[in-house]
């Protein structure tokens, strides 16, 4: 280290190559940290539980395609004769499930005809529901078998009785406990009072992407419109022969309907995910291929260094310095190079995380990806200086006298 | 003190073999001014690298203050060169990113000198040259003569016991030339030894020994030798 004080100062003599350099490993790190914080965040987003029992779980669709198909004899019949089906844990109409990218949302308020509710999602479901989906009550009950009612497509009516997770009822009650919560009112956008009867523990709105992910509220309700679709529960191991066994029971009705889409749970959320995946792959071929530009780029600007000092490395063996200084002062002029680059990027990388959070939105970084990532980029350099300093003390001495 | 025995240097290239250095022998005594002269290719350089440790030998011995050499590692050869040669060279070599002071500090660092002590060495060793009101210059801002008295001054800095300089004066005017011969002359007079090239035979005939370099073995000259005839008798065989 006893060199570093004229190391630095021949650098500030020729500050425009360092300088370049140091922009450009500033560069590397602002946006390998945001791409890394970037891939976390999804990745943290993926890891999020959908509430459901995905393993054991499957879902299809059924389209009544003739006029002879009786919406309400078919749901109640098929979910009687599919719960008994052997290795069915439970089964339910449902109008949407989490990880889906399709359903229902509104805005529940706790007053009369307020605008702007908590917006949460919706699935209608029977009392089955809960044991269908897995989830768990934290506080009340379930729905009763007789206060599930029917349900047009144009019914703008609202049953006396829901169910709320516990985050969307958190967001409406904020100073309640569960328990409190139970029996208390809310409204639609319209006069007519809601009962919250019960608050399940946790499960996702059918979009991934959506803040309110979690807000979701269960209505006691079977639909009659003439595409539903069906949620099964299986033991565990049941599901794929369950899957073949419900789609040939359904059809050897040959009510006039088509099955389509059926959905294995954790198939849908490799579906649901497939676009954070393909992001995550690619922000890490760009973290991948700028690390190595970069480290590439060192490798060649110490090459080209080492290159042209020919003679001053032979003149600095004549005067005494070993093999390890030589490769000590290109290691460390690399350091103090690489170090004003990662103060730079320190700055230009919270500068960018800003600017990402106010633009789309992003989670601010998290503190710990700056010495991570210039730990990491200290390491980088200087493996990449190693290669050139190796050869630069390999350099006869006697370059000093023969070299012009 | 410095002692050469039989030393054998050949440079291979795939086409080529080149006797640098056949069966040279020479011994220097400690307080000796030496000045090499000999036509062009003749190894003049060559063996002042050998002298200097800058380059190996392929036969011979080699003994300097008493010890062979041969089979020294790296690190032994560096902290040879660093302790007890300094080194002048034609192009004087200094470093053009680093002022006076940190030129002259560059062995003193490899040393492993204090601060205080290297500024010390660093301000006398200027002092001694002349350019001490120079520190803060960078090599460019200086002219040849003043150039070649700070690489002077860099290779005093440590107090080596010999001082090597391959053609010191070689790109210097004859003005500035003769300033740096004084300039050597008085270190010499203080007891450090000096082997210096040259193919001036004014300069030549200043020091207090003279020998000629042909093809690579070396012969004993009287001071004063008329080194051109030398030269040019050589040219003809
Ligand atoms: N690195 C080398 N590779 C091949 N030949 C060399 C090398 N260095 C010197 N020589 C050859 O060795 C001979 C002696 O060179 P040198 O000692 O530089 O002579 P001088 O200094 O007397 O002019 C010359 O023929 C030169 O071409
Ligand atoms: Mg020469």
């Amino acid at each position: 280290m006893n060199q570093i004080g004229p190391i630095f100062r021949a650098l500030l003599r020729n500050k425009v190559g360092a300088l370049l350099l140091a922009l450009q490993i500033a560069l590397t790190m602002t946006i390998i940290v945001n791409a890394i914080h970037m891939i976390e965040n999804r990745s943290s987003m993926m890891a999020r539980e959908s509430g459901m029992d995905e393993a054991n779980q499957f879902h299809l669709m059924y389209v009544g395609y003739k006029d002879s198909f009786n919406e309400r004899v078919a749901v109640e019949t098929d979910l009687l004769e599919i719960r008994k089906l052997n290795g069915v844990v439970d089964a339910t109409q449902i109008n949407s499930t989490p990880l889906s990218g399709g359903g229902w949302s509104m805005g529940l308020t706790t007053t009369p005809n307020s605008q702007d509710g908590t917006p949460v999602s919706l699935y209608f479901v029977d009392d089955h529901g809960l044991n269908t989906l897995g989830v768990e009550l934290v506080a009340g009950e379930n729905f009763s078998p007789t206060e599930v009612t029917y349900r047009l497509s144009n019914d703008k009516q609202w049953p006396q009785n829901i169910l709320l997770t516990e985050a969307a009822a958190k967001n409406l009650f904020p100073d309640l406990t569960p328990a409190e919560i139970i029996g208390q009112t809310v409204f639609i956008r319209d006069d007519e009072p809601m009962t919250i009867k019960g608050i399940i523990d946790h499960l996702q709105a059918p979009w991934v992407q959506w803040s309110n992910v979690n807000n979701v509220m269960l209505v006691p309700q079977r639909g009659l419109w003439n595409a539903n679709r069906y949620l099964v529960r299986t033991e565990p191991g049941e599901r794929d022969r369950l899957m073949r066994e419900v789609e040939e029971l359904l059809l050897a009705k040959r009510d006039g309907r088509l099955i389509r889409n059926v959905t294995a749970m954790d198939e849908q959320r490799d579906d649901a995910y497939q676009d954070f995946f393909a992001l995550q792959t690619v922000l890490w071929v760009i973290v991948t291929v700028l690390t190595l530009v970069t480290a590439l780029g060192i490798v060649g600007m110490v090459s080209f260094t080492v290159n042209q000092r020919r003679k001053q490395i032979g003149t600095r063996r004549a005067l005494g310095a070993t093999k390890g200084d030589i490769m000590r002062q290109f290691m460390l002029e690399n350091l103090l190079i690489t170090s004003s680059g990662l103060i730079i990027g320190v700055a230009s990388s919270i500068a960018l995380n800003i600017w990402l959070v106010d633009t789309f939105s992003l989670p601010r970084i998290g503190w710990h990806y700056l010495p991570i990532a210039m730990v990491v980029l200290v390491i980088v350099g200087q493996l990449a200086v190693l290669g050139p300093a190796r050869k630069a003390a390999n350099l006869s001495p006697a370059l000093a006298t023969r070299t012009t | 003190m410095l002692k050469m025995t039989s030393v054998r240097k050949t440079f291979r290239t795939d086409t080529i073999e080149t006797h640098a250095l056949r069966n040279f022998d020479l011994q220097v005594e400690e307080g000796d001014f030496v000045a090499v002269t000999g036509p062009s290719g003749s190894g003049k350089t060559t063996f002042l690298n050998v002298a200097g440790l800058l380059e190996t030998f392929d036969e011979g011995d080699y003994q300097l203050d008493g010890k062979s050499v041969q089979g020294m590692n790296d690190r032994q050869l560096a902290q040879l060169r660093n302790e007890k040669i300094g080194f002048i060279f034609q192009s004087f070599n200094l470093l053009p990113d680093l002022n006076l002071f940190d030129n002259v500090d560059v062995p003193l660092r490899y040393r492993g000198f204090n601060s205080a002590e290297r500024k010390q060495r660093i301000e006398q060793a200027l002092e001694t040259v002349g350019l001490a009101n120079r520190m803060g210059h960078y090599p460019a801002q200086l002219s040849g003569g003043q150039q070649q008295r700070v690489a002077i001054a860099r290779a005093l800095a440590g107090s080596p016991r010999f001082l090597l300089a391959d053609e010191p004066t070689g790109n210097l005017d004859s003005n500035m030339a003769s300033g740096v011969l004084d300039l050597l002359s008085e270190i010499n007079a203080q007891g450090t030894t000096i082997i210096m090239v040259t193919h001036d035979p004014s300069l030549a005939q200043r020091a207090q020994r003279n020998i000629f370099v042909r093809d690579g073995q070396v012969t004993e000259v009287q001071t004063g030798t008329n080194i051109q005839e030398l030269l040019q008798q050589t040219a003809q065989v």
